[in-house]
């Protein structure tokens, strides 16, 4: 879902210069692959997000996460430098281990140009200097560098694209014009590796690829969202989200499911319903988060837990913005566990306003 | 009987050896302290000006450069951005910040803006100060007309969040909006920070960076990368580490510091000297009264340390005065004219002032070193005169003597001719300064010797003043010898500082009507590597109504070696006939056919080991060209060198067809006036440039000269000073001891007016030999300035020039001034209470 | 009736000193032409204050000094100073030559002073030296002479103008008795002489003998006394 927080930037862009003609999201409009698996420099807003479990063996489980993300500054420039800002990148990776109970993150942030930082269209290859997310020969690669740990990781594909909304078109507000593409690869089988004090450990696990890319996401009303996307363990995907309003109401709300058989179902907004189960509170912000959900969609309802309480990412200090997002855990009425997959909390210190 | 309770101290002896004599006379005491104290306080004030600017000037470019390991510095014009992920790439390069640097022009006032372009993004890793100030408004960064003030800029500029302003930058001139201030603390100097890449666009540098600076990998070995990022690079682009940079700031007014602090020592050295002769006459003065002290019983050991802690205390007090004035002078100095003292070397600086007590030391210690120096041999000569004979009435004069005689100063004088041809030691003419030292102590040790003579062959007048006078002076040369030396040494420092600024500012002028042949001068703004004159304003302005003829120049800015400052590069239309016209050539050789010409300044010749006929690479757009050196020219525009090649050859190897200077004649019967006017009208709206006849841009040479030249009169003004104090104090010193002689002259019938005459005619009589011999010492040490010291410093050559004019009424006013210091010195003997000295004795 | 050289009448003079005021208290002398007298007193009694009165380095605060007819107190610093330097001649305790100069032109010096041309100025040098028999130091200088020596030749120079009055201020404080009595009586000798008239002022009784007569100064005035 949205992984807009670096995108909020973009929006504080208050420039004399004319304002970026942005093509809309409209319906209608078919998804092709691989072609749109690589960047659309038009828009205003476009990431990559790769969220996970992985295996350390002995047991031990550990939560990642791996964004690029690319905005389009609101600024429709003349300026033939070829350091003129037409597109800004950013990068952010996280590894949740509950041996050391806190998040290890790092970040990148670039302007495009020079080689260094680039989104390449008409094919996954995303980096910043030595971060980079690129598919070749039909194999997503990850490898970061940062400076708590390091990530080599491979994602394979072992289902076809999940197609969110109206086959790609999702939309995020009771305005149409709310609206983004957007399609998921769910159920990758990740191996690899992953480096961490000082030491090399070879992972494997399950992943779940996000691209999306809008030029107007949240209307008015809207001041943060929250969102899941989980592998199921028999093989199905599901993805929920809902967008918040001021009073912490819901504005909007969608999801999606493909059964284990491959059947997609999308959900409408009264078909989701969000409800905390349990809130943790931040030490070091002191922000309320809700970590745990009871969220019924359709006539079911799933239990979301996390890996770890803290898995806040605070990145006021580059963004001004401070979110939770962070590995969870599935499980049915019955509380039987039925996957895992990732949570995002935003918008709960402070509204984020488009 | 009631008793009078008596005061009996421990130490009574050390008292009446040491206390007592300083009560006694409290003024030569005062005189003493006061002449340590200037000397100290004049050089701690040098030292804390220019270690506040230096360290003021290294901070700053720390800072710019932010935390990088290295700094990849091309000229002012800068190199291709193509270098930029080239050095990014560098495996163990961890973070590249790609920098513009400009200087530009706000509008409407006479202040510079330095503005760097940064990428935020890239700059965070180096400047986490820029990070936290750019961080919550990012992209507002990006705003072409957004910029970023240091908290001083905005003072300076009274600019405030929000507000805009106009800059004009090159040929364009912009509204810049004040996105925010950065906190007080990040960058002390004036500065605004922009987008690069609406630096690059707005002030015209498109395709170019000046500097990419660079954090390296942890573990990585700098010295090693530097090698290895340094090959990469194109000729004339350099990688430096942060302490380059420092001593690149420290070496730009290395020279100039130098002579400053070379003048303070000057001063300390006339303190010391003066207080050689107050503790000299003291010792005269005091003989019967120490050689008592030595029959009571003191030991000749003993009253010598006596005399030590005297001169001793003298030098603690006036070097504690010292400091406290040092330190008051400096920050007035710093405050009034700027920390480079008006020299212009620092500009947009605002310097601190700090003084931490390890650093007073020194100066402290210098103080009393030069009055224990100063009384050693006095002192010694006092302790060791047999008491029995110095009892006897009549026997004070027999004074310690200044010099060990004449082949002293003979030896000292040749150490001098030895030194003089010595080269620069470290960049600094530390053997031309030496041979000074030795030129005035040399004068110092002869003038007794000059005094002896001079008097043996006075005429014989009978005049019962002039009689006394004259045998006075034949009777006590070596008493004299301290006045004469006193006045040699101002006055010797006087005359050379005097003609050495003649030289310059007569040099500088003449050298200003010579490179400056044409009617007009147009030149781009101060914002020298953004402002052009294109191609079509060439032509636009050649065919102005008015001009005869238009001849083009090019200045930009290039590297020759990594470990000097950077080359003004010159392109102007040459041809080596016209050589010898258009420049103060200084030596030339001819080209081989086939070889391009360059001609390089003195400084340039100097710095870079260039002699006529040499090979010499010039990076020019990033590839070394040979050139041949055709000759050496007289510049003293540029301080740090600059080379001139012919522009037809230049465009040829660079396709840069840009001009920064035009210089215009006139056809018969145009009028400046109209021209200037018709070019205005011309060129386009908004274009920074200067239009300036010969006659204005010499005026206003001869004021930044003049302005700068300005401390060195007022050091002479304190040479000068501490002349007449050493006259004052030997004839104070003197009237007091002479007060039995003066008080029987009285009764013979000589009136105070005669009395005071004949003190008079001494005072100036030793004062005209002082000022001749100071004249003398002073040509030859002037010569040393300006062949040895101003060149080895400067690397300008000079021609000398006399003012004999202004040496004679100078010198003349001196003479006067010791014939009145000594009248006035000797008003007490015409008080009444010397009439009663005639039967004062004891 | 002929004119007094020198006459006091009534001189007192007053000033304050750190410790005592110093008074001289109506004074009164005559002195005629070749007179010879010796003032004797106690030490701090005013004598040197008297001299200088006499000397017209100072002025009394009441009576008068007349000096060949003409009142000191009425004339300015510069006649008294003209006064002195042709008039007077002065030996004093200390000797007060000028070390730089040597005997003959320590003698000269009032010559000088009194614009005497060179030539009359070296013969009457030469006959003063012989007067004191120092013909032979003539070109010596200070430091080589011994104390009588040098007191010789500050009576030479105190005479050397010829001048009408010679003062001598303890001349022989700085010698020896055997010494002292030569100079004495070749200070007397000298003195007669040139027809001038003497004033020694001393408190030794041995010199004060060498007068024709000779006064005590009390603090009451000066009065005849028998040393």
């Amino acid at each position: 879902m949205t992984r807009l927080l670096r995108a909020l930037l973009a929006t504080m862009l208050a420039l004399a210069a004319q304002a970026a003609d942005y093509p809309p999201v409209v319906p209608g409009r078919a998804l092709s692959f691989p072609a749109d698996e690589g960047s659309h420099p038009a828009y205003r807003t476009e990431w990559w997000y790769v969220t996970g479990w992985l295996d350390a063996g002995n047991g031990k489980r550990l939560g990642f996460q791996v964004t690029f993300f690319r905005s389009r500054p609101d600024l429709d420039t003349g300026n033939p430098s070829r350091f003129a800002p037409r597109q800004l990148l950013f990068a952010h990776a996280a590894v949740s281990d509950p041996g050391v109970g806190r998040l290890l993150h790092d970040e990148r942030s670039a302007r495009a140009g020079f080689g260094l930082a680039e989104a390449r269209e008409g094919a996954t290859d995303v980096r910043i200097d030595d971060w980079s997310l690129v598919k070749s020969d039909g194999v997503f690669r990850a490898s970061i560098p940062a400076r708590e740990f390091g990530l080599d990781l491979a994602f394979r594909a072992s289902q076809p694209p999940l197609l969110h909304g109206a086959k790609g078109f999702s939309q995020k507000g009771p305005e149409p014009a709310s609206a983004s593409h957007y399609y998921s690869l769910p159920q990758l089988q990740v191996s690899g590796e992953i480096t961490a004090g000082g030491k090399r450990l070879p992972v494997t696990g399950s992943a779940w690829l996000d691209h999306e890319w809008s030029s107007s996401l949240m209307d008015a009303e809207a001041v943060g969202w929250d969102w899941v996307g989980i592998n199921l363990d028999d093989g199905g995907a599901l993805m929920l989200f809902r967008m918040r309003d001021a009073r912490g109401g819901a504005r909007w709300a969608g999801g999606t499911l493909r059964g284990a058989d491959g059947t997609v179902r999308a959900f409408a907004p009264a078909d989701v319903e969000f409800a905390p189960e349990r809130n943790w509170r931040s030490p070091r912000s002191g922000i309320a988060y809700p970590v745990a959900w009871r969220i019924r969609v359709g006539d079911r309802v799933v239990t979301v837990r996390p890996l770890m309480e803290d898995q806040e990412s605070d990145t006021r200090k580059s963004t001004g913005t401070i979110y939770w997002e962070g590995a969870v855990e599935a499980f049915d009425a019955a509380d039987r566990p039925i996957g895992r997959g990732y949570l995002e909390l935003t918008g709960y210190g402070k509204a984020l306003r488009l | 009987m009631s008793a009078v309770p008596l005061s009996l101290p421990r130490g009574l002896l050390a008292r009446a050896a040491v206390l007592g004599p300083l009560a006694q006379a409290p003024g030569r005491a005062a005189l003493s302290i006061i002449a340590i104290a200037l000397g100290v306080a004049l050089g701690l004030a040098v030292h804390l000006i220019n270690r506040a600017a230096v360290s003021e000037v290294s901070a700053a470019a720390r800072s710019l450069s932010g935390h990088a390991d290295l700094v990849v510095q091309g000229p002012a014009d800068g190199f291709s951005e193509a270098l930029y992920p080239t050095l990014a790439r560098v495996p163990e390069v961890a973070a590249a910040s790609p920098v513009i640097e400009a200087e530009a022009r706000v509008v409407g006032t006479r202040e510079t803006l330095p503005i760097l372009g940064l990428d935020v993004f890239r700059a965070a890793a180096l400047h986490p100060v820029i990070a936290a100030a750019a961080g919550p408004r990012g992209d507002a960064l990006f705003a072409e007309d957004g910029i970023l003030l240091s908290a001083s800029a905005a003072r300076a500029l009274h600019l405030k969040a929000g507000d805009t302003f106009t800059v004009q930058a090159g040929l364009t001139r912009m509204e810049l909006r004040v996105l925010d201030l950065l906190p007080a603390g990040a960058y002390r100097q004036r500065l605004g920070i922009m987008d690069i890449a609406a630096a690059q666009w707005k002030l015209g540098r498109l395709g170019h960076l000046q500097r990419v600076d660079l954090r390296l990998q942890p573990g990585a070995e700098r010295e090693q990368l530097r090698a290895r990022i340094q090959a990469l690079l194109p000729a004339g682009v350099q990688a430096l580490t942060p302490e380059d940079q420092d001593a690149q700031a420290a070496s730009l007014s290395r020279a100039y510091r130098v002579n400053l602090t070379a003048l303070s020592l000057v001063a300390l050295f006339t303190g010391g000297f003066l207080v050689f002769a107050t503790q000299a006459l003291a010792a005269v003065r005091r003989r019967r009264q120490i050689a008592l002290l030595r029959a009571l019983g003191v030991t000749r050991r003993l009253q010598f340390l006596y005399a030590l802690t005297e001169a001793g205390t003298l030098g603690m007090v006036g070097a504690g005065a010292g400091i406290a004035l040092g330190i008051a002078v400096a920050a007035v100095a710093l405050k009034t004219f700027g920390a480079d003292l008006g020299a212009g070397y620092f500009p947009g600086v605002e310097p601190e002032l700090a003084l931490t007590p390890w650093e007073a030391l020194p100066f402290f210690l210098a103080g009393v070193v030069t009055a224990l120096a100063g009384a050693l041999v006095p002192a010694w000569a006092a302790a060791s005169a047999p008491p029995a004979q110095a009892l006897k009435a009549g026997d004070e004069e027999r004074p310690a003597s200044p010099s060990r005689g004449w082949r002293t100063g003979l030896i000292l004088w040749i150490l001098a001719a030895l030194a003089i041809p010595l080269p620069a030691v470290n960049g600094l003419p530390l053997f031309g300064y030496a041979a000074i030292a030795c030129i005035l102590l040399g004068a110092v040790f002869v003038a007794p010797f000059a005094a002896r003579t001079l008097f043996a062959r006075l005429p014989v007048i009978p005049h019962a003043g002039y009689q006394v006078a004259t045998a006075q002076l034949r009777g006590t040369p070596a008493q004299g010898s301290l006045s004469i030396a006193a006045v040699l040494v101002s006055f010797g420092l006087m005359t050379s500082m005097a003609i050495m600024v003649v030289s310059f500012r007569a040099s500088l002028d003449t050298w200003l009507e010579k490179v400056l042949p044409a009617d007009l001068y147009l030149r781009t703004g101060q914002s020298g590597d953004t402002a052009f004159i294109p191609p079509e304003a060439q032509r636009l302005i050649a065919a102005t109504p008015g001009i005869a003829r238009a001849e083009f120049g090019r200045g930009r800015e290039i590297f020759l070696a990594p470990d000097k400052p950077a080359l003004a590069l010159i392109a102007r239309p040459m041809n080596p006939e016209r050589a010898q016209k258009g420049l103060a050539l200084q030596s030339a050789a001819p080209v081989p056919a086939g070889r391009t010409p360059v001609w390089v300044s003195e400084a340039a010749a100097d710095l870079h080991g260039l002699k006529p006929g040499d090979e010499v690479a010039i990076p020019l757009e990033g590839a070394a060209r040979p050139f041949t050196v055709a000759g050496i020219w007289r510049d003293y525009a540029r301080q740090t060198g600059a080379v001139l090649i012919d522009r037809d050859a230049y465009v040829q190897l660079t396709g840069d067809g840009r001009a920064n200077v035009a210089s215009l004649w006139l056809s018969p019967g145009a009028a400046i006036g109209e021209v200037s006017a018709a070019l205005r009208a011309r060129l386009p709206a908004g274009t920074d440039y200067e239009i300036a006849s010969p006659a204005e841009i010499r005026a206003v040479s001869m004021r930044i000269f003049d302005r700068t030249f300005a401390i060195t009169h007022l050091l002479e003004a304190v040479a000068i000073v501490i002349g007449l104090f050493g006259i004052s104090a030997s004839f104070s010193a003197q009237v007091l001891a002479r007060r039995g002689e003066f008080g029987m002259l009285r009764h013979l019938g000589m009136t105070p007016g005669q009395v005071g005459g004949m003190l008079a005619l001494e005072g100036g009589i030793l004062g005209a030999l002082g000022v001749a011999m100071g004249l003398a010492a002073g040509f030859v040490v002037s010569l040393v300035l300006i062949h040895v010291v101003n060149r080895q410093s400067f690397h300008w050559s000079l021609d000398l020039h006399l003012p004999w004019g202004l040496l004679l009424a100078l010198g003349l006013a001196l003479v006067c001034a010791s014939a009145f210091t000594a009248a006035l010195s000797g008003r007490r003997a015409m008080g009444p209470d010397v009439l009663r000295a005639v039967r004062e004795d004891w | 009736m002929e004119t007094p050289l020198l006459s006091l009448r009534g001189v007192s003079k007053t000033y304050a000193g750190p410790r005592a005021r110093r008074v001289l208290k109506d004074v009164h002398l005559a002195l005629r032409a070749g007179d010879y007298i010796a003032i004797s007193g106690e030490s701090g009694v005013g004598k040197s204050t008297l001299l200088n009165l006499i000397a017209g380095l100072d002025k009394p605060d009441s009576g008068e000094i007349l000096f060949e007819g003409k009142d000191l107190g009425a004339m300015n610093d510069a006649a008294r100073t003209e006064l002195r330097r042709a008039r007077m001649g002065f030996v004093f305790q200390a000797f007060h030559l000028l070390p730089h100069l040597t005997v003959a032109q320590n003698i000269a010096l009032p010559l000088t002073l009194n614009r005497i041309n060179s030539d009359a100025a070296a013969a009457r040098v030469r006959a003063l030296l012989e007067g004191v028999a120092l013909g032979d130091a003539a070109n010596a200088y200070p430091a080589e002479l011994s104390g009588g020596e040098l007191q010789r030749v500050a009576i030479a120079r105190a005479l050397a103008h010829r001048p009408a009055l010679v003062l001598a201020d303890e001349p022989t404080g700085n010698l020896d008795p055997e010494t002292a009595a030569q100079v004495l009586a070749l200070l007397k000798a000298q003195v007669r002489g040139d027809h001038a008239a003497g004033i020694l002022v001393t408190h030794s009784p041995v010199a004060a003998a060498s007068a024709d007569r000779v006064y005590l100064l009390t603090p009451e005035g000066l009065v005849p006394g028998n040393p």
